[in-house]
């Protein structure tokens, strides 16, 4: 279908482009690029602009985007200690809210991503512009909502310090390995390797925009895909180490099976595109720990390999949207 | 690239093919049966349908083309490639200048944003940087005259005021091209006046604008050249007032034609 490659004649007049046939293949990446990032702004007007319509008939409205996760949390809190009658009481609870919080973020950076294109119908009509802007809206729409749980987390991180005494977990230091202990039981105690929160953010943030940019192109040639999305993510969420910890995962499927490999707890961990990212979560908020290197490695790898393969779907793709919607 | 520099826009052997489904909306489970039966996969639900076919015209700068043809001639599809909205099947469309594109749906995409907004999300798209669209809001809302609906959701608005509202948005963007996809039907007479007037200012500017319309007067009124489109063919440019005499002798007896060629 077409290329709009833009050539510039000279600094002061304005571009020629060409519309011409393309095979399914990606356009020229660099003018795509600039025009994509000379249009930043209005990606994240997209996204407040909408938030604001999409809130517009919500008694508390905003409030609804702490609320969310908390209750959720609050369900599986009871899940777990009711039916996987675990014993972690206000300590597990917190630690629920921070691994769903976090969750939280790269599952809106999905959910919303999966229905930008297909929302944006009569914009993609009728504006040429990069199109990658509309999953992109929606994982900037995704992180201010994940920044307000922020603050709420460490206010009831604080009080959790206050009740119950944070334990040392740092198996350098007592000699003891975090699994060695029950480790749902307690808080890791403040300590710097919180701000490994930081990175792991932006870590998850590529990731989010490139499964963004899968979901939405699927959701373009298949309307059904958000209704699968919904399921998909509740069984990615269970395989995920958020309620559990990677250490968990790896002890509770590694070792010898009949017809699996050994380390399966070890590939399902490093084979799911966001667990190295949620590993690194579990050890600096759980364990008290630095994230391993593999982990560390693992989010690395996944980000680059999602967001290119993502941004490949999707670019190769978008010229087709318009036909499609 | 060999591009003669006073054309505005050339349009060289454009085709534009697309596939069509008879589905309501594709879906997964629809995917899955069709596959079942690869066999009947080709010829049940998909259509090919060729909307432009082969269609070359140039447009040098300060032109102001009609295009006129029955429904489904293929006019809004060849704006939209003009537009670089959809891509071109074969054939290749060069575009030299910034465009500004009316077409039929306009601006209001999202009815629960107020027209500020709607506004501001469509300059933003189209590439235009905050400040500007700052300077520019004042005279887009004066010209719309929306008053203090500008500030209400969209879904609140006539279809009226929303036509406007996508006229003034298009127009005040400093286009060097203007696409304008029957979007003067919008406002009352008085409005009509004035877009009238505007875009003979942009003409007298040396700014080039393409035209869809059904009003024929309108073709004869403001354009210089014209097109006749019919099933995505372009039978033939020329004059306004004489495409337009072809046309309207085309339409009273072309009724029987193709009630001829339905046989």
């Amino acid at each position: 279908m077409t290329t709009a490659p833009t050539v510039r004649r000279s600094e002061l007049e304005t571009p020629i482009q060409v519309f011409q046939p393309h095979k399914a293949s990606l356009p020229p990446m660099r003018p795509y690029l600039r025009e994509f990032w000379r249009r930043r702004r209005f990606a994240y007007e997209l996204s407040r602009t909408t938030q604001k319509a999409d809130h517009f008939d919500s008694a508390i409205g905003k409030v609804w985007l702490i609320l969310n996760p908390l209750l959720l949390s609050l369900v599986y809190f009871l899940l777990l200690e009711v039916i996987g009658h675990s014993n972690a009481g206000l300590a597990g609870f917190l630690r629920i809210v921070i691994a769903l919080f976090t969750w939280y973020f790269a599952m809106s950076c999905m959910t919303a991503g999966a229905t930008s294109v297909t929302a944006g119908g009569k914009l993609i009509l009728n504006q040429a512009f990069p199109r990658a802007l509309l999953p992109f809206s929606s994982c900037i729409t995704a992180f201010l909502n994940y920044l307000p749980t922020i603050p709420v987390y460490l206010v009831m991180y604080a009080l959790g310090l206050w009740i119950v005494p944070a334990r040392d977990y740092n198996p350098l230091v007592t000699g003891v390995t975090p699994a060695e202990k029950s480790i749902e039981s307690a808080l890791a105690g403040p300590s710097w390797v919180l701000l490994w929160q930081i990175p792991l953010v932006i870590l998850l943030a590529i990731s989010g925009f490139g499964l963004a940019m899968i979901f939405a192109t699927m959701t373009v040639y298949y309307r059904d895909t958000t209704k699968f999305l919904a399921y998909i993510l509740r069984i990615w969420l269970y395989l995920s180490p958020v309620l559990y910890t990677a250490t968990t995962l790896e002890q509770k499927f590694n070792g010898p099976h009949h017809h699996l490999p050994h380390n399966l707890g070890t590939l399902m961990l490093y084979g799911n595109p966001l667990g190295p990212a949620l590993a690194i979560m579990g050890n600096i908020w759980f364990e008290g720990i630095p994230p391993s290197v593999a982990s560390v490695v693992g989010a690395i790898v996944w980000a680059i390999v999602l967001i290119v393969v993502g941004g490949y779907f999707f670019i190769s793709r978008e010229r087709d949207f318009a036909v499609r919607l | 690239m060999q591009f003669d520099s006073n054309l505005a826009v050339q349009v060289e052997d454009v085709t534009i093919r697309y596939r069509a489904t008879y589905e309501a909306n594709p879906t997964i489970r629809n995917a899955v049966l069709k596959w079942g039966k690869r066999g009947q996969r080709s010829k049940k639900g998909v259509r090919i349908i060729e909307a432009v076919k082969g269609v070359s015209f140039d447009v040098p700068h300060g032109t102001v083309l009609g295009i006129v043809g029955a429904n489904g001639a293929g006019k809004s599809t060849l704006m939209r490639a003009m537009a670089g909205i959809l891509s071109p099947t074969e054939g290749r469309i060069i575009v030299n200048g910034r465009l500004s594109t009316l077409l039929a749906l306009g601006v209001g995409f999202n009815g629960f944003l107020s027209g500020r907004e709607n506004i501001m999300l469509g300059c933003l798209a189209a590439g235009m940087p905050m400040d500007r669209i700052q300077e520019k809001y004042d005279e887009i809302t004066e010209f719309a005259e929306l008053g203090d609906f500008i500030d209400l959701p969209m879904r609140t608005y006539s279809s009226g005021m929303y036509g406007r509202l996508a006229f003034s948005v298009s127009i005040n963007m400093d286009p060097d091209i203007l696409l304008i996809d029957e979007a003067l039907s919008a406002g009352d007479a008085a409005f009509k006046e004035k877009s009238f007037a505007k875009m003979k200012e942009l003409c007298a500017q040396a700014r080039t604008i393409i035209i869809v319309s059904h009003a024929l007067g309108t073709i004869q009124e403001l354009c210089s050249d014209a097109i006749w489109m019919h099933k995505g063919e372009l039978i033939r440019q020329g004059r306004p007032e004489d495409i337009s005499d072809e046309y309207l002798r085309f339409l009273n007896i072309g009724e029987s034609v193709l009630a001829l060629e339905d046989v």
